[in-house]
């Protein structure tokens, strides 16, 4: 048994939206060990799925890298990325994502025979598979003549099929009752043993009691602790960047902020000008979202930067701004 | 991956039966709008040959054509006779688009004057044959029974007999009466015929007058209907144009409903390829069932044409091959869903 590592670094997802640049992963970096089950945590929107849609292959990054052993797998291309694929991963999808045609057995096959693998084997070792996960009855039975649950042992047995190293898994307690979840995650938890990784995205926190190692997408920021900031900016610099990470409410002191979109196209869209006494960015650092616009000072300008709870003691009843 | 192309057929196979259903029927009625051309072809085959000659005398500047009004005297029926190389020969009189009233109704009737008891005089299959003026033996698609008193013009005749496939120019049924009776009917009793038929091929014949093989008689009526014939083809293309569309329609649905079953499967290791493929064997089999249906019911909707159907077993041959190019062609439609599929859209929930 081959002992397996992760390392992501440095990696930046951008892509276009409604002609406007995103980034819903921006110089994210961690990494995992042989045997680990891996919780990347983080709220909707965070960039949970990008994330295991990188380390799948299926996605290219901008910028940054991930080795999974020795293998850059955001340097594989073609054959090399298509044999990753299939024989390096097994992607446990959000809502099962079961073939709704097939049969429990036929599902858990599919991958195989893409692969090539000759139907009779193909056929013992989903037999096999999904004998394991607790669905010897079932192997006949199409998704929608299954549970919750037992559509996800399925969508496990597929992504096992063909014994990967690195296992995915998005949201695997999304769409399941409490006493699924503890069948789930118990598979997952047994999953992860020397010679294989198993990662999990999450917004659910409970599963980091079973987790070696709990990544958080969008960290905890201590803004609330902190002391009010002031920022003195030259005219023509920016105080942020549309995509950044979110912290603080700034309050003008003087001079004039522009706010503004970056569009895919390299050209900026002009949303407002806020003077002295006006604040923004609200609501990024409340919801830990990413940054939705940029701000740039017009001429010379003093800020002060508020955490979202000193914002509000300061500023209570005031609407909230972008 | 064919695995998957046939579950998903069992798998909708309601959407799949109503496009074999509707291609089917639009098919079969491609495959009769062959069998109408072929009608054509067959019913003049029938008719002309059915005369039982091996030469036709007609007018010269009849061009070749037994529809025209061309004359010639019925004296020249025994210089034809006569001739080298003739064993029997027999005046007719042919009169076309005939009006002929049956009870309260008005038909149009092929009218051919034949000399009793000698070729033209047709073998029937009800009744009996012609014995004498003011009878008449009548194609059963004039829809009059023996016994039935038809007037055609002002005379009046009883129907004594019925034949079965004696039509002409896309199905108007043909009324044989005595050639005194064509005579009366066209020339005012004057003894003139439009044609003689021989049994051997006349040496020499009276000037202004001219020999046409069987064939050549067949050609001649067939190119009245060209016309015809060119847009019967054209609305044969529009047909299987309807049915690739019925198909292209079920697939792009199928297409559509199966977005995110693409993605996964490309997630899971499947070339965009391999896809388009699969959408591409659903379109054949579903075209080919079609054709399978078309071929059964287009032998039970030839009835819902006047004019004779004979499908050609060329048309039957092909099918499978138009079916194939349907199917083909139909699943262009779904192509871009198939290879656009983004795999990372499995990750969706």
């Amino acid at each position: 048994m081959t002992a397996v590592s992760l390392s992501v670094k440095s990696l930046t997802v951008e892509f276009t939206s409604g002609g406007y640049k995103i980034r819903p992963l921006n110089g994210f970096s961690f990494e995992g060990d042989d045997g680990q089950l891996v919780v990347l945590l983080g709220p909707s929107g965070c960039g949970k799925t990008t994330m295991l849609s990188c380390l799948a292959g299926l996605l290219k990054p901008a910028s940054g890298s991930i080795h999974f052993n020795d293998e850059e797998v955001t340097a594989l291309r073609g054959g090399a990325l298509a044999a990753y694929r299939r024989q390096t991963v097994g992607v446990v999808f959000q809502a099962f994502n079961l073939i709704p045609s097939l049969s429990a057995r036929a599902n858990v096959m599919v991958p195989l025979r893409l692969a090539g693998v000759p139907r009779k084997e193909a056929r013992e070792r989903a037999t096999a598979l999904l004998a394991r996960v607790g669905l010897t009855e079932r192997i006949n039975h199409r998704p929608a003549q299954m549970s919750g649950g037992q559509q996800q042992r399925v969508a496990i047995a597929r992504a096992l099929v063909q014994d990967p190293p690195l296992v995915l898994a998005d949201e695997p307690t999304a769409h399941l009752d409490y006493i699924q979840v503890e069948g789930i995650l118990r598979l997952l938890r047994d999953l992860a043993r020397p010679g294989r990784m198993v990662v999990v995205a999450t917004h659910d926190e409970r599963i980091t009691n079973l987790a070696d190692n709990v990544v958080e997408l969008v960290p905890l920021l201590p803004a609330a602790q902190r002391e009010p900031r002031e920022v003195a900016l030259g005219a023509g610099e920016f105080l942020f960047r549309q995509g950044e990470p979110s912290d603080l409410v700034y309050l003008i002191q003087s001079g004039e902020i522009e706010i503004l979109r970056e569009k895919s196209d390299g050209e900026e869209e002009h949303v407002t000008v806020i003077g002295p006494g006006g604040y923004f960015g609200e609501l990024g650092p409340m919801l830990n979202l990413p940054r939705s616009a940029s701000a740039r000072a017009l001429q010379p300008t003093v800020l002060t930067g508020h955490s979202v709870q000193q914002f509000r003691t300061l500023r209570p009843g005031k609407q909230v701004q972008r | 991956m064919w695995g998957v192309t046939f579950a998903d057929l069992r798998y909708r196979y309601r959407q799949f039966l109503i496009a074999v259903i509707g291609a089917g029927l639009v098919l079969a009625m491609a495959l009769l709008m062959s069998g109408l051309v072929g009608g054509f072809t067959a019913e003049t085959d029938w008719t002309v040959g059915g005369v039982g000659a091996q030469r036709w005398v007609l007018a010269a500047n009849s061009h070749g054509s037994i529809a025209g009004s061309e004359v010639f005297p019925q004296s020249d029926v025994a210089v034809i006779a006569r001739s080298h190389g003739v064993t029997r020969a027999a005046p007719l009189v042919i009169a076309l688009a005939q009006v002929a009233r049956i009870g309260r109704y008005t038909r149009s009737v092929e009218v051919f004057g034949v000399q009793i008891g000698n070729m033209g005089d047709p073998a029937v299959t009800s009744g009996h044959a012609l014995s004498g003026s003011g009878q008449a033996v009548a194609d059963v698609g004039a829809g009059v029974t023996t016994g039935a008193q038809i007037t055609v013009g002002a005379m009046p005749f009883r129907v004594v007999g019925q034949v079965s496939n004696r039509t002409m120019l896309a199905g108007v049924p043909i009324l044989y009466v005595s050639l005194r009776d064509a005579q009366a009917l066209s020339f005012g009793g004057r003894p003139l015929v439009t044609a003689v038929v021989t049994r051997g091929i006349p040496a020499m014949v009276p000037a202004g007058l001219t020999v046409l093989s069987n064939q050549a008689i067949e050609q001649r009526l067939l190119a009245n209907l060209s016309g015809a014939v060119s847009s019967i083809n054209n609305s044969k293309v529009v047909m299987w144009l309807v049915a690739a569309m019925i198909v292209a329609a079920l697939l792009y649905v199928s297409a559509l409903q199966r977005v995110r079953d693409f993605a996964v499967l490309k997630a899971l290791g499947s070339s965009s390829l391999a896809l388009f493929g699969s959408l591409a064997l659903q379109a054949v089999v579903v075209t080919l069932l079609a054709a399978a249906f078309a071929m059964v019911i287009s032998n039970f909707m030839g009835g819902l044409f006047k004019q004779p159907v004979a499908v050609p077993a060329s048309a039957f041959a092909t099918l499978p091959a138009v079916a194939v190019g349907v199917g083909l062609i139909s699943s262009l439609v779904a192509l871009r869903r198939a290879t656009g599929a983004d795999p990372a859209a499995a990750f969706g929930g």
